[in-house]
């Protein structure tokens, strides 16, 4: 059985939720991310979420964005970051998944990226730009694997092809919470909670929200309805800081958010 | 569609002019994202869309060219989708964006065609398009595709060199993946990301082409080269100063390559050209460049 599927089966059984900080792999640098990822594990998260660098992210905010920059600046390959990604896993106790673009994955082979990100010690992959249409071979391989293929589901996705995206999806389904790109919001759109409970109707698939959550409110709204809840932008906004900043202050401040997101599960 | 306003891309300025046209008349707000450097270079074409009364939004992130500008419009379109049209300006970007712009800009070639048979009595030996993300070449090449005997030829943007970064050639020196939503010729490195490119000509300056150019390149059914800035430039002057046209740098490629073409044929050979843009916008980039180059030889 794979990892995420074990994961969620043992947390509906005690009731509990799945919280998952998302981070850019290299931003600052590898170091960096390698013991923020260790210091979010200790703090109980529950699944960690490592977004490869992309020139070209067109689902994400300005934030994210700007950090996939800073971390292609210095030259950062994906050997780079699945080296460290092997060492990580070995020292965690929560699985990790990578958020990679399609263009990532193709140019490096369908086999070989599941194949080395396995053997890095990931257990699934977010695929924000592969089409269900285009999904087939990479679906195929990830269940042969026992590799999650997590995808994406939005507030436009017409509701048989939200259908669709959840027969070939495996792990969890990731719900984009807004329309539109990455980024912290003030506030969520109302028919949310609406939508997933409709979602939950047509899968077995646990369900994760992500895009926007940044408050400890949208937590307490959210939570009961999903099954996790994945938050990125106010993190990495953050993460930002450690290019001026003492690292283990930029550090501390990163974790003392999580928590407090974390405590309004 | 309902939708009560409309977003643009582009690159040289002429979609964005075109698209800021069609909302003036019809009363459409209009906003077009074009990155800094063609904002620079193409300033007279940001001045016609924002006197026909559109938003001009400057790009500054990556290259701050087209394949920015693309971006930015996208990660519009994803929030406004709901009340906004995108207008993409090129055949590239997921379905059915090619097939939408390859439809309409092939009013050109259908035209082109109907109009040789007219005045020749006959097809043309040859058509020739420059080739970006491939609009125009490919509005103009498809009427053409089922006649086996019309040789079709794409011109791509050859920059300084041909070493990576210097040009904005995929078809000649890229390889296939995946950009824009779209799987075809791209300049990547290995590990998947976009590789810089550089154009003289702001139309052709993107790393990636559309899909169905890579089809017509892998069937065989046309044949892709390319020109660097430089003969575009001499072309440029050849056409202006012995036909007192001014063509759009872009359409400077093509020229080109149907100047070579032409020289090594006889003279009952018809060569089409797709003349795509005029080159009033070019006129001041090409001077200060040239300034430059002058200044650089005095020194």
């Amino acid at each position: 059985m794979p990892v995420i599927d074990e994961l969620f089966a043992k947390l509906r059984v005690s009731g509990r939720k799945a919280f998952m900080p998302f981070i850019t792999a290299g931003d600052p640098d590898l170091e960096f991310t390698h013991q923020l990822l260790r210091e979010l594990d200790i703090l109980g998260c529950t699944l960690l979420e490592l977004g490869i660098p992309y020139s070209d992210p067109i689902a994400d905010g300005p934030v994210i964005q700007a950090s996939y920059t800073r971390a292609l600046k210095r030259q950062i390959a994906l050997s780079d970051i699945l080296d460290m990604t092997s060492q990580v896993t070995s020292e965690i106790k929560a699985p990790l998944v990578t958020m990679v673009s399609y263009a990532i994955v193709y140019r490096f082979g369908l086999e070989r990226y599941v194949a080395a990100a396995k053997q890095a010690g990931v257990v699934g992959a977010i695929i924000p730009d592969l089409l269900i249409e285009e999904a087939g071979p990479m679906a195929e391989i990830c269940r042969r694997e026992d590799f999650s293929l997590i995808q994406l589901v939005t507030p436009t996705t017409p509701r048989d092809r939200a259908v669709r995206i959840a027969e070939s999806s495996s792990g969890f389904l990731y719900y984009v919470s807004v329309t539109g790109i990455t980024g912290e919001r003030q506030q969520l759109p109302s028919g949310l909670v609406d939508e997933v409970s409709w979602l939950r109707e047509q899968t077995d698939l646990p369900i994760c929200i992500g895009f926007g959550i940044s408050q400890p409110e949208h937590v307490r709204m959210l939570a009961p309805v999903a099954d996790g809840l994945i938050v990125g932008s106010a993190l990495v906004r953050r993460v930002a800081e450690a290019q001026e900043k003492d690292r283990a202050a930029v550090m501390g401040n990163i974790c003392e958010l999580a928590s407090e997101l974390l405590n309004a599960m | 569609m309902g939708k009560s306003r409309v977003i643009a891309e582009t690159g040289a300025g002429q979609h964005g002019v075109a698209t800021a046209t069609a909302c003036a008349r019809f009363g459409l707000p209009c906003v077009v994202y074009m990155g800094a450097e063609d904002v620079r270079r193409q300033a007279p074409n940001v001045y016609s869309m924002k006197l026909l009364g559109a938003e001009v939004r400057s790009v500054t992130s990556g290259s701050q060219t087209l394949r920015d500008a693309i971006n930015e419009a996208m990660r519009d379109w994803m929030s406004s989708v709901q009340n906004t049209h995108y207008i993409l300006g090129s055949v590239v970007g997921p379905h059915p964006f090619p097939r939408i712009v390859r439809d309409f800009q092939s009013v050109i070639g259908s035209e082109a065609r109907q109009q040789c048979q007219e005045r020749f009595g006959r097809l043309p030996n040859q058509v020739v398009a420059c080739v970006g993300g491939g609009s125009n070449a490919a509005g103009m090449f498809y009427p053409f595709i089922k006649d086996q005997d019309v040789e079709l030829i794409g011109v791509e943007a050859g920059g300084q060199s041909s070493r990576p970064g210097e040009h904005a050639a995929p078809l000649t020196f890229g390889r296939p993946g995946v950009l824009h939503g779209s799987y075809s010729f791209v300049m990547q490195d290995d590990d998947g990301q976009t590789s810089d490119v550089r154009s003289i000509s702001a139309g052709l300056d993107y790393p990636g082409v559309g899909p169905e150019h890579s089809y017509w390149k892998d069937s065989g059914r046309v044949t892709y080269t390319q020109c660097p800035d430089k003969t575009a430039l001499q072309a440029f002057d050849a056409l202006a100063r012995n036909e007192g046209i001014l063509p759009a740098l872009e359409s400077s490629h093509a020229v080109a390559q149907a100047m070579t073409l032409a020289a090594e044929q006889p003279d009952d050979h018809i060569v089409l050209v797709c003349l795509s843009g005029r080159g009033d916008k070019d006129a001041a980039e090409i001077t200060r460049l040239r300034e430059e180059q002058e200044q650089h030889a005095r020194d």
